[in-house]
């Protein structure tokens, strides 16, 4: 913001309201990574404090509600406050629901065998760097209220699609070989469509910073890659 | 497409010098029939002055000096052969606090009626009355009382008493500045629930101060800064993302 509110409490109130946002924000970045972590890395002991972490990006979330409902009620915010704002609750509500899929995510390494081949893992690593770095991506715009960044991860989540595309393809291989892989199998499935989901809202929150910076959204539909018929 | 409704009045190049300061430059301002116009901006922007030429207000200012054009139905109203009262019967106008005539509720509404020729037999004055009051939903609430003086309705009560003395002589344009200032939230709504109402028969124009009423009774808004109109537009653009930094800092509260 180039020049602050005559009132400073409402500048103030407004700042927390961002910071709250940017700290779920992290949080939920950390989590995704150490989600990813313990799939790739088969780490069942990391996976209670992956489902602790989830209960503070909640916390946020609640904290984000009640900051927004006292700034609706005591300012009335108007245009680029206003937008500020509704960005917010929006861009909390598709932080959470990452953070939920992280956790679904983590559950998913209890029933997984230590020695799952490199090959299978490779490109479910793949899709998590990319679903990482968008996040890393997006919220860095948020920060720098970056229009074109934003527009950038918008557009990638083609690859996102993409990727998803491959690493089913390569566990519904690895199942085909043999059924009794179908058990962790399923697992493996469940937790590369929750990477994609999680790609999805990660270009809500793209969408949601456009329309909080320009004040319109996003003409035309984005861009998809390839998707696994359901 | 959405439609729009027709210009009802039209300011061209509007200036206003109250001696050697001047208090409007340029304004260029379309106002449409049947809608609500809300004009925002710091006291001392230019509002209030711009309202006052669209029934000829300054005109009682001895040292102001009005240049330009506002045509009303296309007809040049700063025309000096225009007559003004009939002008100011077309345009009426609500203050900023409820200025009821030291007289009858009855009174205060067949006041103008009378003195615009209509209603000459008891029972036409009676009707006007009638539904000038219904119109500023006062009816009944004093129907039963009214020829009690105007003076001792409460403040909310006194000002719709002003709106239904304004609607008495039939007028096409209503003004009304800052028309909500002086009163509570609850007669605050009772008079934005009646702008809603009125705007299906009047053009209205409103001054404000508050952000919140503009966006809840106008359909299009202006800013005024400095004597100039800075920004216009439809009003849930100008709230939510206008055009000009200025019309932004000054809705959001980041004036300096």
């Amino acid at each position: 913001m180039s020049n602050e509110h005559t009132v400073k409490s409402y500048e103030e109130e407004l700042r927390y309201l961002i910071d709250s946002v940017i700290k779920m924000g992290s949080l939920t970045e950390s989590q995704m990574v150490d989600s990813m972590d313990a799939v790739i890395k088969v780490d069942k002991d990391s996976i209670d404090k992956i489902i602790k972490s989830d209960e503070e990006i909640n916390k946020f979330r609640s904290k984000i509600d009640t900051q927004i409902m006292t700034l609706l009620v005591k300012r009335a915010p108007m245009a680029i406050d206003l937008r500020e704002t509704i960005s917010s609750l929006k861009i909390s509500q598709d932080l959470e629901r990452i953070g939920d899929l992280s956790k679904s995510n983590a559950k998913k390494v209890k029933p997984l065998p230590l020695d799952l081949p490199e090959e299978l893992l490779g490109n479910l690593k793949r899709l998590g760097d990319l679903v990482i770095k968008q996040l890393n991506d997006v919220l860095d715009s948020y920060v720098n209220k970056n229009y074109d960044k934003a527009k950038e991860v918008w557009e990638k989540d083609e690859q996102v699609d993409d990727l998803t595309y491959i690493a089913m393809e390569s566990v519904i291989d690895f199942l085909s070989k043999d059924k009794k892989n179908l058990d962790f199998s399923t697992h493996l499935i469940f937790a590369t469509k929750n990477l994609e989901r999680a790609g999805d809202h990660i270009t809500n929150i793209a969408e949601t910073i456009c329309f909080l910076i320009k004040g319109e959204y996003l003409k035309g539909s984005r861009p998809k890659g390839k998707v696994i018929q359901q | 497409m959405e439609l729009m409704n027709s210009v009802k009045i039209k300011s061209k190049n509007l200036n206003v010098f109250y001696g050697e300061k001047q208090a409007l430059f340029d304004v260029n301002l379309d106002l449409n029939e049947k809608e609500v116009t809300a004009l925002i901006g710091p006291s001392g922007c230019g509002k209030s002055t711009f309202i006052r030429c669209l029934n000829r207000m300054n005109d009682v200012i001895d040292i102001c000096k009005v240049t330009g054009n506002i045509e009303i139905d296309g007809i040049e109203i700063n025309d000096k052969n225009l007559d003004v009262v009939s002008l100011r019967e077309r345009v009426g106008m609500v203050f900023q606090k409820p200025n009821p005539f030291p007289k009858s509720i009855y009174d205060n509404i067949s006041y103008g009626p009378k003195i615009h020729g209509k209603g000459e037999t008891k029972s036409e004055l009676d009707e006007i009355v009638e539904s000038s009051l219904r119109k500023a939903a006062l009816w009944e609430e004093v129907k039963d009382r009214l020829d009690e003086p105007g003076t001792g309705l409460s403040g909310g009560q006194q000002q719709r008493l002003c709106i239904a003395r304004a609607i008495s002589v039939n007028p096409e344009v209503i003004l009304m500045d800052e028309p909500c200032s002086a009163l509570d939230p609850i007669a605050t709504a009772k008079i934005e629930e009646l702008i809603d109402e009125l705007k299906k028969t009047y053009t209205i124009v409103i001054v404000t101060h508050s952000m919140a009423q503009a966006v809840r009774v106008s359909q299009k808004t202006g800013f005024f800064h400095l004597g100039k109109l800075i920004e216009v537009g439809k009003t849930e653009k100008i709230f939510k993302n206008p055009d000009n930094k200025m019309t932004q800092d000054y809705i959001t509260g980041r004036f300096g």
